[in-house]
């Protein structure tokens, strides 16, 4: 993200490792889109058993995904923090991102559990299997993501700082985190709003 | 190589940013809530505000409007083929080939 910069000795101008980074995340498009594509196949017909539209709750999911939006705020502001070689900040925001993504997942443990006891679960019927398959995929980045703040932090605290330059790096795992906030606008408007 | 220098924004303007960003998930969910009212608009609409949050954060918080052009081209590909791959499927269910 510390966009701008040219790599002369890299033939595409770009470091390799950023490039990279990009492709993965292109990747990834295609990974949640497909199974976005497959949840809206099923979506809006008649299966046997509770329907999503039953269960869910609007207000809470809401209040997720704001957490979530907060999340990508904090996480940019420790890239702003780090490139402006402010550690202690950079640590501080690091671990709010981490703490707001743990909500995150803990609302959707809440939510998936609530599901679960009014009868909407991964085997009701084919939407349903859709539905946990998605949601819970992103779920899986989130918790992969807060792993990697935590362990940057660690890092963080014991090396005495972090570098945008070298090892495990900040504005790598910032990328992941904006595009696993990304997926989440897409899927709070597919799968709950329309 | 990058051909664009633009200044990354300030921390002040990353909290207006996300300001706007939860100003436009309130007005999705006050949408939510009027479609009877909004009727048909209804999904246009959530559809055009969830564009609009995706592409705030892509361009300023992933800082891909700062970035060397080749990297917008990957992913715009992956985008681009997701959406192909939609819509191809979504021509299909709507023809009947899914269900009968």
């Amino acid at each position: 993200m510390s966009g701008g910069h040219d790599y002369p000795h890299e033939s595409t101008g770009v470091e390799t490792r950023k490039l990279g980074m990009w492709v993965f995340l292109s990747t990834e498009i295609l990974f949640f889109g497909t199974l976005i594509t497959t949840f809206m196949i099923f979506k809006g017909r008649d299966f046997p058993g509770i329907k999503l539209t039953d269960v869910y709750d609007i207000p809470f999911t809401s209040v997720s995904s704001f957490v979530l939006l907060m999340s990508s705020l904090t996480m940019v502001l420790a890239h702003n923090a780090l490139e402006n070689a402010d550690q202690e900040k950079t640590r501080v925001w690091l671990l709010a991102t981490a703490m707001l993504g743990s909500v995150f997942l803990a609302g959707q443990i809440y939510e998936f559990t609530e599901f679960y006891h009014k009868g909407f679960e991964l085997s009701t019927n084919i939407f349903s299997s859709t539905f946990y398959v998605l949601t819970g995929f992103h779920g899986l980045h989130v918790f992969i993501g807060v792993v990697f703040l935590i362990g940057l932090w660690i890092i963080g605290q014991r090396q005495k700082g972090l570098s945008l330059d070298s090892g495990f790096n900040l504005e790598f795992i910032a990328l992941y985190w904006h595009f696993v906030d990304i997926v989440w606008i897409v899927l709070f408007t597919v799968v709950y709003l329309i | 190589m990058s051909d664009n220098h633009k200044e990354h924004p300030t921390p002040k303007k990353y909290v207006q940013i996300a300001i706007f960003l939860g100003i436009l998930t309130a007005i999705e969910v006050a949408l939510y809530y009027t479609e009877d009212f909004v009727g048909v608009f209804t999904d246009p609409l959530l559809i055009f505000l969830a564009i609009g949050k995706y592409v705030v954060v892509v361009g300023w918080f992933m800082h891909l409007r700062f970035e060397n052009k080749m990297v917008n081209r990957f992913f715009a590909g992956g985008m681009i083929l997701a959406l192909i791959l939609f819509a191809i499927v979504m021509i299909e269910r709507a023809a009947g080939n899914f269900f009968n």
